[in-house]
C-alpha cells in the first residue's frame, strides 16, 4: 500500500511539474487550477504514504535516509500549499513539484523495508529533533524557490524583456518579503534542530558534541544562515539575499543528503 | 417539441460595420427596451428574443422558426422603432444563423469581437441584455441555455488567458512594471522631475492605482508648486533634488535639457540611505532625464521611453496569443452547445419513432392473436418476441443514422431529420 501510494505520489508530482511548466511555453489554453490541484493530490497521497508507514512501524516515519528525505519533500510541498492560501504565488509551485519529485524519487531509490528501532534511537526525543529539522530544512526550501523566483524575475526587469514567466510572477517584494519571512521561521527551527539534537545526545551517549561530518556541516550551515539574517537585517535585500539564500540551501542539501554516505551518527549505520 | 424546426438567428451592426451615426439611430434606450421586447417577440416567426444595445452594437439575438420572413420582420421591427428607412442601415446589417449565431455570441461576452478587445464591460452589458429579456418573458429554452453558456465561456477566456490584462499605453505599461517590483504602491512615493506632459499623465496613472505620497521638483519653482497642487502633493526644490530622492520608490523623470540629472553615484547613495530598497525610475524625456548607467546598480530598474514602447509592443503580441487561445476555447464551447442542442431535436424524434412504431407492434400482434387463440402460450409469445425483433432491426439504422447526424450537422434546419420524420409520418395527428 506505502509503496503504490508512493508510485502514484511520484507521478503526480511530475504531472504537477508539466501542469505548471506547460503553460509557460505553449500558446494554447490551459487551466490554471491543473497545477495547484495535481500538487494538492500529490500532496494528499505523500502524507497517507508516511502516515500508513508511521502507523505501521509505531513510530514517526523519520528514522532513515529514506523515511527523512521523503518526509522533507512532503513537508516542503505542504509548506507550498499552505503559503499560496495567503500569498498566492502560483509559479511557486513550479519550482517546488519538481523539488518534490527528485527528492522523493531520490528517497523512493533508497527504500527500506520497516525495521526495529536500534535502542539509541528509543526515544522521544527522536521525533522532535528530527520533525523540527526538518522542518526548518522545508521552511528553507520555500525561500530557496522564493529566491529562484526572484531572481528569474529580476533578469527578467533589468533585461527588460517580457516573457510569459514575467506575467504570472508576483511582484519582486512580495518574494523578497517571502524569502524574508521564511528565513525568519526556518532559522529558529534549525537552531532548535541542532539544540534538541545536543540535549539527545547529551542523554544517550553522555556527550553533547561529536566532531562527525554531520555536525561540520550544521555547524557551517547555521553560521551561513545566521550571516545571511544578519546581512538582511541591515539592508541586503532583493537580487544579493535571494543568490546567498541559494548558496545556503545547496550546502544544506549536502549537508542533509550527502550524510547518507559519510560516516557517523547520522550516517551509514542507521540509514 | 417545443424547438422543433428553430433556428438560432442574429441581426445586427457593431463598430465594424457601420458608422456610429448609424449605429446611435438603431440603439434601444433602456425605457424603450421592455415595449420593444413584446413588440419583437411573437409566438409565429420570432420566438425568443433579446436586445442587446451598447454604444458599439446594436444586436437582435432570437430564435426564429422562418429564417427568411424573420429576417424580413426583423429589418421592418427596427425600422418602425427608430422610425428610420431601411435603407438607412440595411446595407450595415450582418446577420449570423445557427452554429455561426452561436459563435458569435460566445465571442461578442467574451469580448473578443469588442473595439478593445479583453475590455471587460461587454459581458456585463450582454448579462443586462439576458436579465431585461427574461425579466419580460420573450426567452425560451434555447436562448436561455445559449445566454448561460456564453456567460461561461466569457469566464473561461478570463481565466484561462490573460487577454484584458495588456497595458496600451506607455502610463500603463509604467504602471503595470511599477505592480511587477511593488507588491503595493498605497505605502510608495513618487517623485515627479520636471512638469512635461508625459510625466504628468504618469503621476495621473499612478494615483488612479493607489500611490501613497507625490513629490514635485522642477527648474521653475511656481510650476512645481502649481503642480503639487494638482497632484495633492509636496514640492521639492530642484536644488535638493539629490537630497531628498532618498524618499522616492518611483522617480519619474520629465524634464527638459540635454545633460544627465541623476548618474550612479548619486542614486548608489540615495540607496544606501533607504537601506537598498528597490527604485524604479521611468524616463519619460527625451533627451534621457536618467543615466542608463543606473540599471547596473542592485535593486534599480530604468526603462526609458523606448523600453516602455518595447513592452507595450510586446504586450500587442501576446495579446494576438492570447486572442489565439480565446478563439480556441470559444470554438471548443460551440461544439459543446452544438451537440446539446442537437440532442434537443434528435431526442424526441427518435422518442416518436420508437412509440409509433410500438403502437403499430401493439395493435397489429392483439390483432393477431385474436383470430389464433387455439395457439399455445409458447407459440403465442414467439409471435410476440418475433414481432419486437423486426420493430428494433428497422428502426435501428434509422435512428443511428439520426444520431450520428446530430454530431456536426446543422440539425436545426437539418432535412435528415425532416426527412425520417415525413417519411415515417411522425408529425401526422393519430392515424
Amino acid at each position: 500500500m506505502e509503496i503504490l501510494l508512493l508510485t502514484v505520489t511520484l507521478v503526480l508530482y511530475l504531472l504537477s511539474t508539466v501542469a505548471f511548466i506547460l503553460p509557460l511555453i505553449s500558446t494554447r489554453a490551459f487551466s490554471r487550477a491543473l497545477g495547484p490541484g495535481l500538487l494538492l493530490a500529490a500532496f494528499v497521497c505523500h502524507a497517507s504514504a508516511i502516515a500508513i508507514r508511521s502507523v505501521a512501524a509505531g513510530y514517526i516515519a523519520v528514522t532513515n535516509f529514506y523515511e527523512a528525505v521523503s518526509f522533507f519533500a512532503c513537508l516542503t510541498v505542504g509548506l507550498c500549499l499552505l503559503v499560496q492560501l495567503r500569498t498566492p504565488v502560483a509559479l511557486l509551485g513550479a519550482v517546488v513539484s519538481p523539488i518534490g519529485f527528485i527528492l522523493t524519487l531520490g528517497a523512493f531509490v533508497f527504500y527500506t523495508q520497516i525495521r526495529d528501532l536500534p535502542p539509541a534511537l528509543h526515544s522521544a526525543w527522536l521525533p522532535v529533533h528530527v520533525t523540527l529539522a526538518i522542518l526548518g530544512n522545508a521552511v528553507f526550501g520555500l525561500a530557496f524557490s522564493a529566491s529562484l523566483l526572484y531572481l528569474v524575475q529580476e533578469r527578467q526587469l533589468k533585461a527588460k524583456k517580457a516573457h510569459a514567466f514575467f506575467r504570472l510572477l508576483p511582484s519582486l517584494e512580495t518574494l523578497d518579503e517571502l524569502n524574508y519571512r521564511s528565513l525568519s521561521w526556518g532559522f529558529p527551527l534549525l537552531t532548535l534542530g541542532i539544540l534538541t539534537g545536543v540535549v539527545w545526545a547529551e542523554h544517550v551517549w553522555g556527550q553533547f558534541w561529536v566532531w562527525e561530518p554531520r555536525l561540520i556541516f550544521s555547524t557551517v550551515t547555521w553560521i551561513l544562515y545566521a550571516l545571511l539574517l544578519h546581512y538582511r537585517t541591515v539592508g541586503w535585500r532583493g537580487r544579493r539575499a535571494a543568490a546567498l539564500t541559494i548558496v545556503c540551501f545547496a550546502v544544506l542539501l549536502v549537508s542533509f543528503l550527502g550524510v547518507r554516505f559519510l560516516p557517523g551518527r547520522h550516517g551509514g549505520q542507521f540509514g | 417539441m417545443a424547438n422543433r424546426g428553430a433556428t438560432l438567428l442574429i441581426v445586427g451592426i457593431n463598430h465594424h460595420s457601420a458608422p456610429v451615426e448609424v449605429r446611435e439611430r438603431l440603439a434601444f434606450s433602456n425605457g424603450t427596451l421592455e415595449t420593444a421586447l413584446r413588440r419583437l417577440v411573437d409566438a409565429e416567426t420570432v420566438r425568443e428574443g433579446t436586445i442587446l444595445s451598447t454604444c458599439n452594437r446594436v444586436e437582435i439575438i432570437s430564435s426564429v422558426t422562418d429564417l427568411v420572413a424573420a429576417d424580413e420582420q426583423i429589418k421592418t421591427f427596427l425600422a418602425q422603432e427608430h422610425q428610420a428607412s431601411r435603407s438607412l442601415f440595411e446595407e450595415h446589417l450582418y446577420s449570423y444563423v445557427g452554429k455561426e449565431a452561436v459563435g458569435h455570441l460566445f465571442r461578442v461576452a467574451a469580448s473578443l469581437d469588442s473595439l478593445i478587445v479583453g475590455e471587460p464591460q461587454i459581458l456585463g452589458q450582454v448579462k443586462d441584455a439576458y436579465a431585461a429579456a427574461s425579466a419580460v418573458g420573450t426567452l425560451g429554452e434555447v436562448l436561455h441555455r445559449c445566454f448561460h453558456k456564453s456567460f461561461a465561456v466569457a469566464k473561461r477566456v478570463r481565466s484561462e488567458t490573460r487577454i484584458a490584462a495588456k497595458a496600451v499605453s506607455v502610463s500603463s505599461a509604467a504602471i503595470e512594471l511599477a505592480r511587477k517590483i511593488f507588491d503595493h504602491l498605497e505605502d510608495k512615493t513618487a517623485m515627479v522631475i520636471g512638469t512635461g506632459e508625459m510625466g504628468e499623465l504618469a503621476v495621473r496613472h499612478l494615483q488612479n492605482h493607489g500611490i501613497g505620497n507625490v513629490l514635485v521638483t522642477n527648474r521653475t519653482f511656481s510650476r512645481a508648486v502649481e503642480l503639487a497642487r494638482e497632484f495633492n502633493g509636496a514640492v521639492v526644490p530642484f536644488e535638493q533634488l539629490q537630497k531628498h530622492l532618498r524618499l522616492a520608490d518611483i522617480v519619474i523623470g520629465s524634464a527638459g535639457g540635454n545633460d544627465y540629472l541623476l548618474g550612479p553615484i548619486v542614486v548608489e547613495e540615495a540607496l544606501r540611505e533607504r537601506k537598498r530598497r528597490p527604485m524604479f525610475f521611468i524616463d519619460l524625456a527625451v533627451p534621457r532625464n536618467f543615466d542608463p548607467r543606473l540599471n547596473d546598480l542592485d535593486n534599480v530598474f530604468v526603462y526609458d521611453i523606448d523600453d516602455l514602447e518595447q513592452v507595450i509592443e510586446e504586450n500587442k503580441d501576446e495579446r494576438e496569443r492570447e486572442a489565439m487561445k480565446a478563439e480556441a476555447i470559444v470554438a471548443e464551447e460551440i461544439e459543446s452547445f452544438w451537440q446539446w442542442l442537437s440532442r434537443l431535436e434528435v431526442t424526441p424524434t427518435i422518442v416518436a419513432l420508437r412509440e409509433k412504431a410500438e403502437a403499430i407492434r401493439q395493435r397489429e400482434l392483439e390483432k393477431t392473436l385474436a383470430s389464433l387463440k387455439e395457439l399455445p402460450p409458447h407459440a403465442q409469445k414467439a409471435i410476440e418476441a418475433l414481432s419486437t425483433s423486426i420493430i428494433n432491426k428497422l428502426l435501428h439504422p434509422p435512428i443511428v443514422y439520426l444520431k450520428s447526424g446530430g454530431k456536426d450537422s446543422d440539425v436545426q434546419t437539418d432535412p435528415d431529420v425532416a426527412i425520417v420524420r415525413r417519411v415515417f409520418g411522425l408529425d401526422e395527428e393519430n392515424e
